[in-house]
């Protein structure tokens, strides 16, 4: 065998498993959903085809749009909530403003290695009505017969699972942060230290135009995991009452796993897919132009 | 000046603290939750409990078969995640310093794959996994998991490799090496730290997850932890007490393995979003 031979040789047994796994167990199927995304299927015979039927039906079905409403809440609680926070935090960490940051660090952190099934049965306990809150505001109030109502109310509902969202991840993006904060050198804040800057000056002028790149991906992260937004919210209430919490990977799995309606499920998680590419395009179009302005 | 800065010092504690007794208080009070009879924690849910009522933990261990969860838990997260990190090492080494133009696609569907959730997939991957018959066995979750471990462990993986020496490999190579030894050899050896950050962090993952669980499987005894403590939310009981037993039994060995790999965990979401 020759050098170039062997060569060769080594780099497809080195990446044909993977990508064979890879294509069977995430390529294929794609192709495959996105097929079956313009079909009427039960599971049983054979798919019919119905061309955009099952896109027309979601996009027209009230329960799919408030779904998207929720869907869309998550993002902004994610890129509006979590992300300034996590970087708040991390801001605070990095230039010592407490003392004990990595106890505080590790506190933070700690939600993101419980289970998002874990983290919705305690939440649901904290606001049942035998729960921590209800016990804390009626001790702390006059009214003994205070009750948590915002589940019941259609506009509202999705507000408890927002906090929870926040509560678990602000502190991956602050660890996230943290670490790209210590990335950077410290001769620069320094030097502008001695030219006499400002906290305020150093955190506007030098600190976040550098951190631009770090905070779109992160974005990225946040958009695709708002929509896929799944095992909290099924936990927590399952997208109930009356679909007041639903968010889209509920509605495609309802219709899926509950009606069988295959072609019709496979739509709704096309739907999700479309959205995140687009709304990554989008938050790329801004970062690209903020970046270029702080050149 | 002296002034804002001591504001700005409360304003940082104040926000510290808040966000420290979000994550303390909550399961400090599952905790003690979990010690208290069902009674009890209606009645008073702030009380402490006046006796250590193990009952909760016995019956919600044996009543809602934790342990085959547990068990089922540990089979997949362990498994997949060696197999994942296994392969993602290879494809690292390979696409990092092999220059074949074929890299560069396979590296661009690994990249696309880190868009593509869990969801889009599920229909058609459980119409394959029944026409296959590995639907509702050990081996159809554990697939999935490496699959879908497997394109943000190449990611981290090629970047890391990328920045080894080229001259270590090529140094062995001109004494007579293969390539396949140069990676068992010089590249696992000099990869271990991200070796052990993947692995931290794909095992965490794989333990969390949920969804594939929930929709691959409809035998009991191959499910694994977190669909087992999510039974404890429907009709199967309305005991809060075994409720907080499972809770806190599903989470305590998360929250030593925390304590443990903490740095760990904390650079495999770093690594993810460092710019090039």
């Amino acid at each position: 065998m020759t050098y170039a031979q062997q060569k060769h040789m080594s780099y497809w047994i080195l990446v044909l498993p993977g990508i064979l796994v890879f294509a069977s167990i995430i390529i294929f199927p794609v192709l495959f959903s996105f097929s079956l995304s313009f079909t009427t299927w039960n599971g049983y015979g054979m798919p019919t085809f119905a061309g955009l039927e099952n896109y027309r039906t979601i996009i027209s079905d009230p329960v799919f749009l408030h779904s998207l409403r929720n869907n869309l809440l998550i993002v902004v609680i994610s890129v509006f909530g979590q992300i300034p926070l996590g970087f708040l935090l991390a801001y605070l960490l990095h230039r010592s403003m407490v003392r004990h940051g990595n106890f505080f660090q590790t506190m933070i952190f700690l939600p993101i290695t419980i289970s998002p099934v874990v983290v919705a049965l305690l939440w649901n306990q904290i606001f049942s009505s035998s729960g921590m809150v209800v016990a804390l505001v009626r001790s702390f109030t006059d009214n003994p017969q205070y009750v948590i109502r915002i589940f019941e109310d259609q506009q509202l509902a999705i507000v408890p699972i927002l906090f929870v969202l926040l509560w678990m991840h602000t502190g991956t993006y602050m660890i996230i942060y943290y670490a790209n904060l210590q990335k950077m050198t410290p001769s620069v804040l320094e030097a502008a230290q001695i030219d006499g800057a400002s906290e305020n000056q150093m955190l506007m002028r030098i600190i976040l135009p550098s951190m631009i790149g770090t905070i779109a991906t992160t974005a990225i992260f946040a958009i695709s995991g708002s929509l896929k937004a799944f095992d909290l919210i099924y936990a927590m209430t399952g997208g109930g009452p009356a679909h007041f919490t639903e968010v889209i990977a509920i509605y495609m799995y309802v219709n899926t796993f509950k009606y069988y309606k295959y072609g019709f499920g496979s739509a709704a998680s096309i739907i999700i897919v479309l959205l995140a590419v687009g709304l990554i395009m989008l938050l790329q179009y801004f970062s690209r132009r903020l970046e270029r302005r702080f050149e | 000046m002296k002034r804002s800065v001591t504001i700005g010092k409360i304003l940082a504690y104040v926000l510290m603290i808040t966000f420290t007794l979000l994550t303390v208080v909550p399961l400090v009070w599952m905790i003690l939750s979990a010690f208290k009879p069902h009674a009890l924690i209606v009645r008073q849910p702030l009380a402490p409990p006046f006796t250590f009522y193990i009952e909760n933990f016995i019956l919600s261990w044996t009543q809602g078969h934790l342990g085959i969860y547990f068990l089922n838990s540990i089979v997949y997260s362990l498994s997949a995640t060696f197999v994942t990190v296994g392969l993602a090492m290879s494809s690292g080494y390979a696409l990092s310093k092999f220059q074949y133009r074929s890299g560069r696609i396979i590296y661009g569907f690994y990249t696309l794959g880190l868009l593509i959730t869990v969801h889009s997939v599920i229909v058609p991957l459980f119409i394959m996994e029944t026409k296959l018959g590995i639907s509702n066995t050990r081996l159809g979750v554990i697939l999935p998991y490496i699959a879908f471990g497997l394109p943000f462990q190449v990611f981290l993986a090629t970047t890391y490799v990328k920045g080894i020496p080229d001259s270590m490999q090529e140094s062995a190579i001109i004494d007579g090496a293969t390539f396949l030894e140069v990676f068992v050899k010089i590249i696992i050896p000099v990869a271990t730290p991200i070796l052990s950050t993947m692995f931290i962090y794909t095992f965490l993952g794989n333990w969390n997850e949920f969804i594939l669980v929930l929709t691959l499987t409809s035998d009991m005894m191959i499910r694994s932890l977190p669909v087992g403590i999510n039974s404890f939310a429907g009709g199967m009981s309305r005991d809060y007490g075994l409720q907080f037993a499972a809770l806190v039994i599903g989470t305590v060995p998360m929250i030593i393995f925390y304590m443990i790999f903490k740095d760990k965990i904390a650079q495999g979401f770093a690594a993810g979003s460092t710019k090039e």
